[in-house]
């Protein structure tokens, strides 16, 4: 081919190359078959750059981290999806609202089965989310140098719930408005500026149009903002603080002994940015590699994850409606008027203690939340579950989850009206 | 991991298949495809069948404004051949709604006219149930939070097994008629018509208070209560009152299943809202005050030769029974009438009647509404009831004159106590009891206690069964022995002159040392009335003060009401002078006005 031909190519050539080049302009890798093509897929892919090109085998054992994370966050995009679906046909008005969960559920296309599959994706969130934080404590995870991340982490455990409360308002059905006002109220028991938040919250002394504008707002936009914004924090954390734990037995641990020749500081190779990493530099490419490449082990595990996550909340959408009572009688609560679930702990407690119950307790229990990477210094037990050395925070730890469980189920299935104890057969 | 991830997919797959199956397929296109069909054979015309030609599926709606909130009614995309009168024979949902003259409907030349058309009223003004949706099951209403499934048709799957066939039948579709043809004579709605008879022949109007029709107090305000509750909670709080709230005390009435049913529609029109008029039309209602309704009880032509028997038939009829006992009915609230004859006189009981307060100012019996003849009649029965029970051992006497008020222990917590006002005296207290002379409590068992429940018993105990009474009530309840009254110099009459100026001082004292248990007005309604029991007597009750003596008085405040909270006022340094300023307070606010009633009754 002369010089000429080939910088002026036929149109006809141009049309019958147009897809592959599109493809190929898209994605600039083939599908990779060699080691240099698998990490240039992972790298120079938008949406998996975030990833490591080599991962540690450790991180891919699945009875290890249960995928809990991956679920939530796939449980966030099913919301964010659906959610902006649903933002189509819902008005955050008191007169109209109710109306529009009747059209949702009566006339609009899919209208049931997004509510649905938005219903059950925040409840299986608000469990996920709990679930992975169980996971990184009996794992030992928070430790350095992944403190940070832990408190992160419970941060976007905060967001969660009450990114899920303020969705709870609105269907502005009888179980939304008594629950928020349930709600709402434990707010109020916090001391000196609990009266305040409850006021912020609600614009207002009760439950109304004002409240339910200011759910909307940080339902759809404050609250899904601060979130992503936290979950991109997290997931960049992940990769500065070395990928996911695992325990040190689990790297090899690389020689100190220099040989003579390296006392002249004279680098024998050069490394690129990416080289930049913690751990004596002269050690790569030397000790033994536990990674493999991201592309396809990884992806595959967490497509894996997505098609099982995708596939529950199908599944529960399609068995089971997202209840509707009726609508809204500020003059008719039920008896007895309950919390959403995932605070019917609270409610349990507060049964017995308004500040304690509230307030105090949980509080505490997040307070003590934040500051257990900062207490719990040893360094034992990381990677393993429920690791022997660290069986005394593992036996708090999970005395507090079994509590709190405790208590969800009772304020759940045993509380009938007048809050007084039933049984629920 | 492959196979995993490729019957995940797969999964996936098959549920989007059944979701855009269900979203594709609805029931309502099936019935309107059947629709199309079945009136494309039927078209005579072309012009008809080039029409139908051109209709597809599609959700209809009514959007209806004149009835309140603005309603949207689908109904008409299952129900799509309901103003095609071919359709009469077909079965629902393809079935025509039927004409009728009663509708007010209207033939021309063959042609059927409608009085109430569907463009204009839609269906749920009418039918109630939920117009937005297109399942069967949430547009009829039939999950249980919708909280008006169609009346008469759809029964909801918790509501009680026995009450929900009685709850079907086009009568209860009246009480929405009614939401616009509020005139009580309209021929529409004959069962609405019977209930509001019903509301006030049963006395309900008594207790429960509706806009316009009646001001009783004691029961829930029943304006709204139609836009409130379902046919199945009224029914129930009518035909079994506890079994709704178990602190219900709604007397259960001697009503059958008809009548319930008419109380039933009646009370489901009362929603508070009038279809009829408009906004302003209702304000200027509201500033006038509204016309007087004409609806009560229906009067009882009374004959006199028949005053007694028909005195008896009304006390039967108007449910008296529902509170009070009555021979063998026992409503379980207020006081046994069965031989009112030796308790009362016929003065007594006809002031009563008219005026419950006026003898009693803490009755909780309402003001019924009968003529003066039916409350002679109603007098002159209960009047001659004068036979005593049979009485035998004293205990005997207790249970059948005494435990309906004090209660099987003597605790005062008798069956009808909590309505009594004041309560009956708790017989277990000693305090009490033993700081009394024998000769006064047997007075207050003959004579009786004026003002309060304590009837005047001399009649059906004479002065030795009332010793025995007595001695049985002391040594079974009180337990402790009697002990020696103490001699304590008390004035036989008061010793200060009634004049303004004493009056003005009692106020004084009475606002600094008394108001705080009997209140600032004397009724007994202080600030630390309710931690008390026995509750402070309330002073305004004319009858009881008139029918206590100076001494007595001078007693109690002197030297307290041992077994109560009131202290003995010669502790805390009230002067004979000051406790004398007091009782002419005390007898001043109860002076009778010139020829009328006690003070203390207003």
């Amino acid at each position: 081919m002369s010089p000429n031909k080939t910088s002026q190519p036929s149109l006809w050539k141009s049309l019958v190359e147009l897809p592959r080049n599109v493809w190929g302009s898209i994605f600039r890798n083939p599908l990779p078959s060699n080691d240099l093509e698998r990490s240039a897929t992972s790298f120079t892919n938008f949406f998996l750059h975030i990833h490591p090109v080599k991962v540690h085998k450790h991180s891919l054992r699945p009875w290890y981290t249960l995928g809990l994370g991956l679920i939530s966050f796939f449980l966030f995009v099913i919301l964010v999806v659906t959610g902006i679906l649903l933002m189509f046909y819902y008005v955050p008005s008191t007169t109209q609202a109710y109306d529009r969960m009747l059209d949702l559920r009566g006339t609009v296309a899919f209208g049931m089965f997004l509510r649905n599959m938005h219903r059950w994706s925040a409840h299986g969130m608000v469990a996920v989310v709990f679930m992975h934080m169980c996971r990184v404590f009996f794992t030992g995870s928070y430790k350095k140098p992944r403190e940070f991340n832990w408190v992160l982490g419970v941060i976007l455990f905060l967001l969660t719930l009450f990114m899920s409360f303020t969705g709870y308002l609105l269907p502005w059905d009888q179980l939304a408005f008594w629950a928020i006002t349930v709600g709402t109220a434990i707010a109020g028991y916090a001391p000196v500026i609990g009266k305040d938040i409850q006021f912020l919250l609600m614009g207002g002394t009760s439950v109304g149009q004002e409240a339910l504008l200011r759910f909307y707002v940080l339902h759809v936009a404050v609250l899904p903002a601060i979130l992503t914004l936290f979950i991109a924090f997290h997931f960049w954390r992940i990769r500065k603080d070395g990928g996911l734990s695992r325990p040190a037995e689990a790297d090899a641990i690389p020689t100190l002994e220099f040989p003579e020749a390296s006392t002249n500081l004279e680098p024998r190779r050069t490394y690129g940015v990416q080289g930049l990493v913690r751990g004596p530099l002269h050690a790569a490419g030397k000790v033994p590699d536990n990674t493999v490449f991201s592309w396809p082990n990884l992806f595959r595990a967490e497509l894996f994850v997505f098609v099982v996550t995708v596939s529950a909340i199908l599944i529960l959408a399609l068995l089971f409606n997202a209840p509707l009572e009726e609508p809204v009688n500020v003059m008719h609560p039920p008896n007895p008027a309950k919390a959403p679930w995932y605070f019917l702990g609270l409610q349990e407690m507060v049964s017995y203690s308004a500040f304690w119950g509230g307030i105090g307790v949980p509080g505490l229990f997040v307070f003590l939340l934040f500051i257990t990477p900062y207490i719990d210094r040893g360094t034992e037990g990381v990677g393993r579950w429920f690791a022997r050395e660290r069986l005394l925070a593992n036996t708090i730890f999970l005395t507090f989850v079994i509590v709190n469980i405790v208590f969800v189920i009772i304020g759940t299935f045993f509380r009938g009206p007048n809050w007084t104890f039933v049984t629920p057969w | 991991m492959r196979l995993a991830l490729a019957i995940g997919t797969f999964l996936i797959l098959v549920i989007h298949g059944v979701v855009f199956y269900n979203q594709f397929f609805h029931r309502w296109e099936r019935n309107q495809t059947a629709y199309f069909d079945q009136a494309r054979t039927m078209a005579k015309t072309d012009a008809e069948r080039s029409a139908l030609a051109d209709r597809k599926p599609a959700i209809e709606q009514i959007v209806v404004s004149n009835f309140g909130e603005t309603r949207v009614d689908r109904c008409t995309t299952c129900h799509i051949a309901s103003d095609d009168p071919r359709f009469a024979t077909y079965a629902h949902p393809l079935k025509t709604h039927p004409y009728s003259l009663e509708l007010g409907d209207t033939q021309k030349n063959g042609k059927w006219e409608r009085r109430h058309k569907f463009a204009e009223f839609g269906c749920t003004v009418c039918h109630d149930g939920q117009g937005r949706g297109l399942e069967p099951k949430y547009s009829h209403g039939e999950d249980e939070y919708w909280p008006e499934p169609l009346l008469g048709y759809t029964t909801q799957e918790n509501w009680r097994k026995d009450f929900a066939p009685k709850l079907k039948g086009k009568e209860y579709l009246e009480a929405n008629c009614a939401q616009c043809h509020t005139e009580s004579s309209f021929k529409g709605t004959p069962t609405v018509a019977r209930g509001r008879q019903l509301f006030f022949d049963s006395n309900c109007y008594g207790c429960h208070r509706i806009q316009g029709l009646s001001e009783g107090t004691i029961g829930p305000d029943l304006t709204e209560v139609g836009r409130k509750w379902k046919i199945d909670y009224l029914w129930a709080r009518i035909a079994d009152p506890k079994s709704v709230l178990a602190t219900s005390i709604m007397p259960k009435f001697n009503l059958n299943d008809a009548d319930i049913k008419a109380l039933v529609v009646f009370l489901k029109s009362r929603k508070g809202r009038n279809f009829a008029e408009t906004e302003i039309d209702r304000f200027k209602v509201k500033l006038t005050g509204g016309e007087p309704v004409n609806a009560g009880p229906k009067p009882v032509d009374i004959k006199p030769a028949e005053m007694v028997k028909q005195g008896e038939k009304l006390v039967a009829d108007r449910a008296c029974a529902a509170c009070h006992k009555v021979g063998d009915k026992d409503g379980g609230i207020a006081p046994d009438l069965s031989f009112e004859g030796l308790l009362k006189g016929e003065d007594w009981l006809l002031e009563h009647f008219k005026n419950p307060r006026a003898t009693m100012p803490d009755s909780i019996m309402p003001a019924f509404r009968f003529t003066e003849t039916e409350f002679k009649a109603m007098t002159a029965y209960l009047g001659g009831l004068k036979t005593a029970p049979a009485l035998t051992t004293p205990e005997a006497t207790y249970k059948a004159l005494c435990l309906r008020c004090h209660g099987e222990k003597g605790d005062g917590e008798g069956p009808i106590a909590q309505h009594l006002d004041p309560y009956p005296r708790d017989l277990t207290k000693s305090g009490f009891m033993n700081s009394k002379s024998t000769e006064r409590l047997i007075s207050s068992i003959r004579n009786g206690v004026p003002g309060t429940s304590m009837s005047a018993w001399g009649k059906v105990v004479d002065e030795a069964r009332a010793k025995a009474l007595l001695d049985y009530i002391q040594a079974t309840f009180t337990k402790e022995p009697r002990r020696e009254l103490k001699a304590r110099e008390i004035p036989e009459k008061n010793p200060v002159p009634m004049s303004a100026e004493s009056m003005t001082r009692g106020e004084a004292t009475f606002v600094n040392r008394c108001a705080g248990c009997h209140g600032r007005k004397g009724d007994g309604k202080g600030g630390n009335a309710l931690d008390i029991l026995p509750r402070p007597r309330n002073l305004r009750n004319g009858a009881f003060v008139d029918s206590v003596n100076d001494r007595r008085l001078f007693e109690s405040i002197l030297y307290g009401v041992q077994g109560t909270a009131m202290p003995p006022w010669v502790d805390y340094g009230l002067s004979t002078n000051e406790v004398g300023d007091l009782v002419n307070f005390i007898r001043g606010i109860n002076q009778k006005p010139k020829g009328g009633q006690h003070a203390g009754a207003n």
